[in-house]
């Protein structure tokens, strides 16, 4: 990854996570403050439900009073209290005076509990009243079950007595706690009140007051009061809608004798508050992705700033190490990276010196390994030639006949000398005029068989041991652009060498082929070998291991591969041959520039 | 009060509508006004619509003649037709048809349109018009087919074009089913014309509206709901109380499926306080009921058992190991029905048994009311088994004819409560408060109204 990218991504991921951070604090600042506001309007509508149950507790006890104080109440304890049972007289009075006072539960109950007249179960005359509290006293209203043909309700009650005589009887009033009565409860925005009548164990959704929903899912959290009888809150999800969650609040609503009468729950949504975080959230995703955008152009700014001279150093690096030496880089500071570029500068300055100190010494080298060829070279066809005029000089002043005698002999070995020293100094010539190839389509194929070919004589000359040429050739090779005599004087220059290498005879493989898009021809034989130093110095100009060689072949070998883009190598182990391996290029461009 | 005390009131009350005559004279005209709870929605008499949507028998002899009426013990009495005989098998009956009697449309009432009429009414006789008479072929002997003709449904009854027109005393004026009947006297009546000159019937009316429009002086009769008696005669109001006429009782939807099942059904009979429903419940306005027919009507209904018996229900209950919960459905629109039946499970549950009470049509028990269809004790069973869909009881014809009726009535009576598709819970008495210048008032034992005698005091002589 890039400098300027990692600059790019530290400035993003900054400035991410401070929005990141700014929301998250934001939000849960906001929670908190929700949580506070919901807790306080959750107080504020359970001190409502207790003031309207204690108003309508009041009215109701106020009825329930007024129905104690009424004729038929008294008639009727007079009744009681001389023994009649006659409840016919009674049995409608319950529901004409509960419909009088509004009262939706109006019973009349004899000291012993049993039910003078109902106006609720007007059946059940006669009947023991089965909840009647324990020691039934005047007081304020309070939560009673109410038992009704169809099932049970959940009623505000009072009770009062009405006593003369002796045998009191009790006058039970009261008024359902039901959906008129949730009702008239002042909910605030967003919240809802609802009443679970506890009437039956476990959760039965039938007996939930107001509106709910999905019943079902109040099912834990009602059980939760049930079981510990004390306030417990949890949060409902209603869909998958976070907006929809609702806090709900679950109070105990006990009777007379502490029994769990009801449970009062109290919702709140979280909707404002889960759109106020999506609007935070909202907010936040644009502060972060203008933020992210602005950090992309600022750090883009700044970065190509900062990183320039750093790239420019890079791009300078590379051109030295592409050989381009005489690469500079500009200065335009005078911090850290301007500094580094002074150096950068002056290292390039100091290479360039140092190479051209090289040069000269390479030169002076190879200047004095010709001359040491060259000495060499020319002492030993000298000397012999020395030595043969010696010889004609004394024997021509010893006797002429003498002379004449070797004269034949030594003008030969002069001649022969000479052209010895013509031959060593064609190499030389030709070593220094190396013609630039000529390139066309060749299949190298062809050229290694040709070189075979002109081999094969050679090959099979009672002269020498035989040698075995083998050749390995890829059918499927690419054709290559080369120059054709050039590749022919490579090859057979390699051949040769290699059959001087097997003066024992052995056997010369040729073979070819394809790498990717490069031909690689192989030249193997199975000498001595060489060994790792020679293997090293092989291609140095003027360097053999042969009694006679100018040391010019491999050279003009190597110059012909590298000529044509290619490569060259050897391998060779003591004892195992040498292989030379040669990568050739298809130079299918150099074919289209000449053509 | 007791209901010996409401008896008494009542009968003292009809004293004085009785001798009402005898302070004034009967006179012609005026316009009786009724409003009535039932609302039928047909007044065809062939029509069979359930309870409350057909058109009271009181009402649809207003308008259509039967051949035959009964009286106030039951015997059939001359109607449009005159005289009847019967061959020996009691099987096929000759009635002879009333000369000189037209419809409400001026058309003679021949033989041809009584015995379409008969035949529309019921299918399953063979009736052919003969001369001036109708053939009825039964196909079993029916000795008691006077009684049967009495009943309004066989109102002769003429249908032209979807228009139907009686022979009755009174014409249709208008009619608005369900809501209102206006009837005008026929002056041309053959039995002698009304003395009223209309009667206007507010039709769907609840006990609270019609004592309401008594009280509004809209209505000149209205009904009164059994419980609801006494308080009106405490209210002053001028009230006249049938006998115990209209059963109400339990009727089972399906036989008894099992022994156990039949235990489970004692136990439920014997577990009613039917005292307590008649006495606090209808505050006397009936009697308690073991039998299909009226003690007053049978004499022998007072033999079957009404009172409550806790341990000899729980015996029963106990018999069986497990009793499933029975669902008891009556007329949710009915008040008494359902203080009925929700006092009726509260005695259940004292002798173990679990049922619940509901207004839905398909219940395993329903609790039903039935007007007395006949003062005829055959008729009644007929019809109740009818109507309840039980077997109709057998006429033994030989001992029918040969022994008092009262002993085979028993037997047949017998038999159909011991299916057990039964438990009879009260008779009760039906009530009517007139406005003080209703005179004439007429009605027979099973309550039916006689509205052609009755006539209005316009002011004092």
């Amino acid at each position: 990854m890039s400098f300027r990218r990692k600059l790019l991504l530290v400035f993003a991921l900054t400035v991410f996570l401070c929005v990141g951070a700014v929301s998250w604090i934001v939000s849960t600042v906001t929670r908190r403050a929700f949580e506070r506001a919901s807790e306080d309007q959750t107080t504020a509508l359970i001190a409502q439900f207790r003031r309207e149950f204690s108003r309508r507790g009041e009215e109701v006890a106020h009825r329930v009073e007024t129905i104690a104080g009424s004729e038929t109440a008294t008639r009727m304890a007079l009744a009681v209290s001389r023994g009649s049972t006659d409840y016919s007289a009674y049995v409608n009075e319950a529901k004409a005076l509960a419909d009088n006072q509004q009262l939706d539960f109006l019973e009349f109950v004899d000291s012993s509990g049993t039910i003078l007249s109902s106006a609720q179960w007007p059946a059940k005359f006669g009947y023991k009243e089965g909840s009647l509290p324990a020691g039934a006293s005047p007081g304020g209203a309070f939560l009673r079950q109410e038992d009704l043909p169809d099932g049970a309700a959940l009623s505000l009650s009072a009770i009062r007595q009405v006593e003369i005589g002796e045998k009191p009887i009790y006058v039970i009033g009261g008024r359902r706690l039901d959906q008129e009565f949730m009702a008239s409860l002042e909910l605030p925005a967003g919240m809802r009140a609802m009443l679970y009548r506890n009437l039956a164990k476990g959760f039965s959704a039938p007996l939930l007051v107001g509106p709910s929903g999905n019943a079902q899912q109040l099912a834990p959290l009602i059980e939760q009061v049930q079981q510990h009888q004390q306030e417990a809150t949890a949060l409902l999800h209603w869909s998958g809608d976070a907006a929809d969650d609702e806090s709900v609040h679950a109070i105990p609503l006990n009777g007379l004798d502490n029994q769990l009468l009801g449970i009062l729950l109290v919702g709140n949504t979280r909707r404002p508050y889960v759109e106020l975080r999506n609007r935070i959230r909202s907010a936040a995703m644009l502060a972060g992705s203008v933020g992210i955008v602005l950090a992309i152009l600022f750090s883009g700014w700044a970065s190509s700033r900062v990183t320039r001279p750093v790239e420019q150093l890079a791009e300078a690096a590379r051109e030295v190490a592409a050989g381009n030496w005489n690469t500079r880089v500009p200065v335009d500071s005078s911090d850290e990276l301007g500094a580094l570029a002074e150096s950068f500068n002056r290292m390039t300055e100091e290479l360039l010196q140092q190479r051209e100190r090289l040069v000269q010494a390479e030169r002076v080298a190879a200047w004095r390994e010709l001359a040491r060829r060259l000495a060499h070279e020319l002492k030993n066809p000298l000397f012999p030639l020395q030595l043969t005029v010696e010889n004609l000089v004394r024997a021509r002043q010893q006797s002429p006949e003498q002379f004449d005698e070797i004269f034949p002999e030594s003008s030969a070995t002069l001649l022969a000398e000479i052209a010895n020293l013509k031959t060593i100094i064609s190499r030389f010539s030709e070593f220094s005029r190396m013609p630039q190839p000529q390139f066309q389509r060749v299949q190298v194929n062809e050229v290694v068989q040709n070189v075979a070919r002109l081999l094969q004589a050679q090959l099979q000359s009672p002269k020498h041991s035989p040698i075995e040429c083998r050749l390995e050739l890829a059918e499927d090779l690419a054709s290559i652009a080369a120059d054709p005599e050039l590749l022919h004087r490579a090859f057979s220059n390699l051949a040769l060498n290699a059959m001087d290498a097997m003066p024992q005879g052995g056997t010369l493989s040729l073979r070819t082929r394809q790498s990717s898009d490069r031909v690689v021809v192989e030249i193997a034989d199975t000498g001595a070998g060489l060994t790792a130093e020679e293997c090293e110095r092989l291609f140095t100009p003027y360097y053999t291991s042969k009694a006679h060689g100018t040391g010019l072949g491999l050279a003009i070998v190597q110059s012909i591969i590298s000529d044509h883009g290619g490569r060259i190598g050897v391998h060779s182990e003591p004892g195992r041959g040498t292989a030379f391996m040669i990568e050739l290029p298809d130079n299918l461009d150099k074919l289209a520039a000449a053509g | 009060m007791r209901p010996s005390a409401l008896l008494l009131l009542a009968a003292v009350s009809l004293c004085l509508a009785v001798a009402a005559p005898a302070r004034t004279r009967p006179h012609y005209g005026g316009n009786l006004r009724l409003a009535i709870g039932e609302a039928p929605i047909s007044v065809d008499p062939a029509d069979v619509s359930p309870a409350g949507k057909s058109m009271p028998p009181s009402l649809s002899r207003l308008i259509f003649d039967t051949l035959v009426t009964l009286d106030a013990r039951g015997q059939a009495q001359p109607a449009l037709s005159p005289s009847w005989q019967v061959d020996p098998g009691n099987q096929r009956w000759l009635f002879s048809i009333r000369r000189g009697v037209a419809f409400h449309d001026g058309t003679g009432v021949s033989s041809d349109a009584v015995a379409a009429s008969l035949r529309a009414a019921n299918p399953n006789w063979k009736v052919f018009a003969t001369g001036e008479a109708v053939i009825v072929e039964c196909d079993a002997p029916t000795p008691d087919l006077p009684a049967v003709l009495a009943l309004a449904r066989y109102g002769i009854a003429k249908r032209t074009g979807g228009k139907v027109v009686g022979s009755g005393p009174f014409a249709i004026n208008r009619w608005d089913a369900g809501k209102k009947l206006v009837l005008t006297a026929r002056d041309d009546y053959w039995g002698g014309r009304a003395f009223v000159d209309s009667i206007e019937i507010e039709m769907g009316k609840s006990f609270r509206e019609q004592t309401i429009a008594l009280d509004l002086a809209k209505a000149d009769i209205v009904q009164i709901a059994p419980d609801q008696t006494r308080h009106a005669v405490l209210e002053g109001r001028r009230v006249l109380s049938s006998a115990p006429t209209e059963w109400m009782a339990l009727v089972f939807s399906r036989d008894v499926p099992s022994a156990q099942d039949g235990k489970l059904r004692e136990a439920l009979g014997l577990s009613i306080d039917r005292d307590a429903m008649n006495n606090v419940l209808l505050q006397g306005g009936g009697e308690p009921a073991g039998t299909f027919l009226p003690n007053w009507m049978t004499g022998y209904a007072f033999l079957f058992p009404t009172a409550v018996d806790l341990q000899r229900a729980r015996q029963a209950r106990n018999a069986v190991q497990q009793a499933p919960v029975w669902t008891l459905a009556c007329d949710g629109s009915d008040p008494l029905a359902r203080v009925i039946t929700e006092r009726i499970a509260l005695n259940a549950r004292d002798a173990g048994l679990t049922l619940q009470t509901t207004t839905s049509a398909v219940a395993d028990i329903r609790l039903v009311r039935m007007p007395l269809p006949s003062l005829d004790a055959w008729v009644a069973l007929g019809e109740f088994a009818g109507s309840l869909g039980l077997p109709q009881p057998k006429f033994d014809v030989d001992r029918l004819q040969q022994s008092a009726n009262a002993s085979t009535e028993y037997a047949a009576e017998s038999a159909l409560l011991q299916s057990q598709r039964v438990i009879p819970l009260l008779h009760l008495r039906t009530a009517v408060a007139l406005s003080a210048n209703v005179m004439g008032w007429q009605e027979d034992p099973d309550g039916s109204w006689h509205l052609q005698n009755v006539w209005l005091e316009t002011g004092k002589p």
